[in-house]
């Protein structure tokens, strides 16, 4: 009878490894993120400022590299990691390789929300547009939660429901642009995705709502791997799947609504990122969690430093540079998908 | 000991179990049939613990709401195994019960070879799970359940996506499971397979318990026929063997 080799079919669940490398990774495209710009800064001069050493930047350039650079890549890597996370447990959550955080109407939600406050106060800055975007969002998913009632815990009934509840929202935040046609530019403009931060306190609100929710979904990233299965092979093994389901998108669905709030609609981070990380270890866990995180922040990172320099001195929107590499990814996975990844 | 009393099960309003009571042995292998509908699946969930139910439903004294320490394995009928997991990562997880989510221990690494070995599932260890054929599938299955070292194991439909060769060994490696020990609860539309391999057999309908007793009882009790709303006619062979087959019935009742 054939034997296993003793070691090497039995390779383990994670390997940490590739959890370093993505943080090397997003350690050098922040550095690269910093440096360039119109402007560009000294890479040894960045460190020396960062490190608080003699001899880093001074005067404008200090106030460029702490207040403008700083702060937005920051951001960006805040967002990355709370879209591809989010991305990884609703596809886990909902037993679908394509869904991201824009299901459940999560996006839809916050964008009504955002435009809500726009048009409310015909004001294109409303430091009340972040909370708005976030209430919106976190309407969205009770309300998709309520409509699939108590077959919530069935993922095609949620996904439908969560389609249905994004199109009417976006059906409302439609015609509320429509009707005011002079702030049209803003809400498009919030709509198209932006990291042009106001200042250090964004990012710290959103850091500690992003934190907090990757924390949990970090935490009960081993049971998530149960909800692979089938809710009755997953009780018998000890998880409640409707508990850790209803945990799982409350935490997914407040990080992907913070990033919203500070950042607008960025599409498809949720669906690249942990889809590279599956196909480079060949590996379908929810461990990979934390290395989807560190892996999305720089993929974000990279995209806007994408957004600031290809047309420069002009801007790209974000989420244009996301959905140009997304929707032929998107098309990729629902081709290859089909065959089992093969 | 697994006791089942007064056990009443609803979905809304609509009664699935209704008042049914069973008493299964340790180490026996009981089979629940019945036509489709009749609660069947319903009632192994409620064994493992995961609906609501009025009565009581207990093992070893213990109900089963209350003790979610014991270890009762689930084959289920139609597996959700994601794209891209390969049988031997799926079969790893069959351990998180004993050795705890996250943990792989030495023990469970030579269990999981061995039932490669005796499932013949060797070679098939680094294949995607939704590669497999619908043979290999099911033995992948039982091979996660095995695993997990459970003392129980409920099996829903456990031969019903397999060929006549396939339903056979399948069957033969779940009784060699219960002569290692384990108590087995299947339910099964093959009233002929029940009676082959199972000691206890419970006919069930609209989700009553119509009758219960040893196998061969139960096979040859003329109950059995209004069951199945005399749909099916009940064959001696020259052995002694009682083989049900499907029977024309102007009058079944749809």
């Amino acid at each position: 009878m054939t034997k296993l080799q003793p070691d090497s079919e039995f390779k383990p669940i994670w390997n940490i490894r590739i959890t370093l490398i993505s943080a090397l990774v997003l350690v050098l495209v922040a550095i690269l993120a910093i440096s360039m710009g119109p402007v560009a800064l000294e890479f040894t001069k960045i460190v020396k400022t960062l490190l608080g050493l003699e001899g880093g930047l001074e005067g404008r350039e200090r106030t460029l590299l702490l207040q403008i650079r700083l702060p937005r890549v920051v951001l960006g890597a805040l967002v990355g990691a709370a879209l591809a996370t989010s991305g990884m447990v609703y596809q886990t959550v909902f037993r679908n390789p394509l869904a991201d955080p824009y299901l459940l109407g999560t996006a839809a939600g916050a964008g009504l929300g955002a435009t809500i406050a726009i048009t409310s106060t015909n004001n294109s800055f409303n430091p009340a547009l972040p909370i708005f975007a976030f209430i919106g969002g976190a309407a969205a998913v009770a309300a998709t939660f309520l409509v699939s009632g108590r077959y919530f815990s069935n993922p095609g009934v949620l996904l439908l429901s969560g389609i249905a509840v994004g199109s009417f929202a976006s059906a409302i935040q439609i015609y509320l642009q429509q009707r005011n046609t002079e702030v049209l530019r803003p809400v498009y403009s919030w709509i198209l995705g932006q990291l042009t931060v106001s200042d250090w306190n964004d990012v710290k609100w959103a850091a500690l709502y992003i934190f907090f929710a990757l924390i949990i979904l970090f935490r009960i990233s081993k049971l998530l791997d149960g909800l692979m299965l089938s809710d009755e092979e997953a009780f018998s093994l000890g998880v409640s799947p409707n508990k850790i389901r209803i945990i799982a998108v409350v935490a997914a669905t407040l990080a992907t609504a913070t990033a919203v709030s500070v950042s607008g609609l960025i599409g498809f981070v949720g669906i690249i990122v942990p889809h590279i990380i599956k196909g480079i270890t060949r590996r379908v866990t929810n461990r990979a969690l934390p290395t989807i995180a560190l892996a999305g922040a720089a993929f974000l990172v990279l995209a806007d430093l994408g957004a600031r320099t290809l047309i420069a001195p002009a801007e790209l929107p974000i989420g244009v540079i996301t959905a140009f590499i997304g929707a032929p990814f998107f098309l990729f996975i629902l081709r290859t998908t089909k065959g089992g990844l093969k | 000991m697994i006791k089942v009393e007064n056990l009443t099960v609803k979905y809304d309003d609509f009664i699935v179990l209704d008042n049914v009571n069973l008493e299964i042995k340790d180490e026996s292998w009981t089979s629940i049939v019945g036509p489709n509908g009749a609660g069947k699946t319903t009632l192994l969930k409620t064994l493992l613990g995961m609906t609501s139910y009025s009565g009581s439903v207990t093992f070893d004294g213990k109900e089963v709401y209350r003790d979610l320490s014991r270890n009762v394995a689930f084959v289920p009928q139609r597996p959700f195994i994601p794209i891209g997991m390969t049988v031997i990562e799926y079969l790893t997880l069959g351990r998180a019960k004993v050795d705890g989510w996250g943990k792989e221990q030495r023990r469970g690494r030579v269990l999981i070879q061995e039932t490669l070995e005796t499932l013949q599932l060797v070679g098939l260890q680094d294949r995607f799970a939704t590669q497999l054929s619908g043979g290999e599938m099911q033995r992948v299955l039982l091979a996660r359940a095995i695993v997990q070292e459970p003392k129980v194991i409920l099996l829903d439909e456990p031969t019903s996506a397999l060929d006549l060769h396939y339903q056979i060994k399948t069957l033969d490696q779940i009784e060699s499971l219960k002569n290692q020990g384990v108590t087995i609860i299947s339910t099964m539309h093959d009233i002929t397979l029940s009676n082959m391999y199972s000691d206890w057999i419970a006919v069930m309908r609209h989700g009553k318990v119509l009758l219960e007793g040893i196998s061969d009882e139960v096979v040859s009790s003329p109950q059995l026929r209004e069951a199945f709303d005399n749909s099916i006619s009940v064959h001696t062979l020259e052995s002694g063997k009682k083989v049900i087959v499907a029977a024309r019935n102007e009058t079944a009742d749809f």
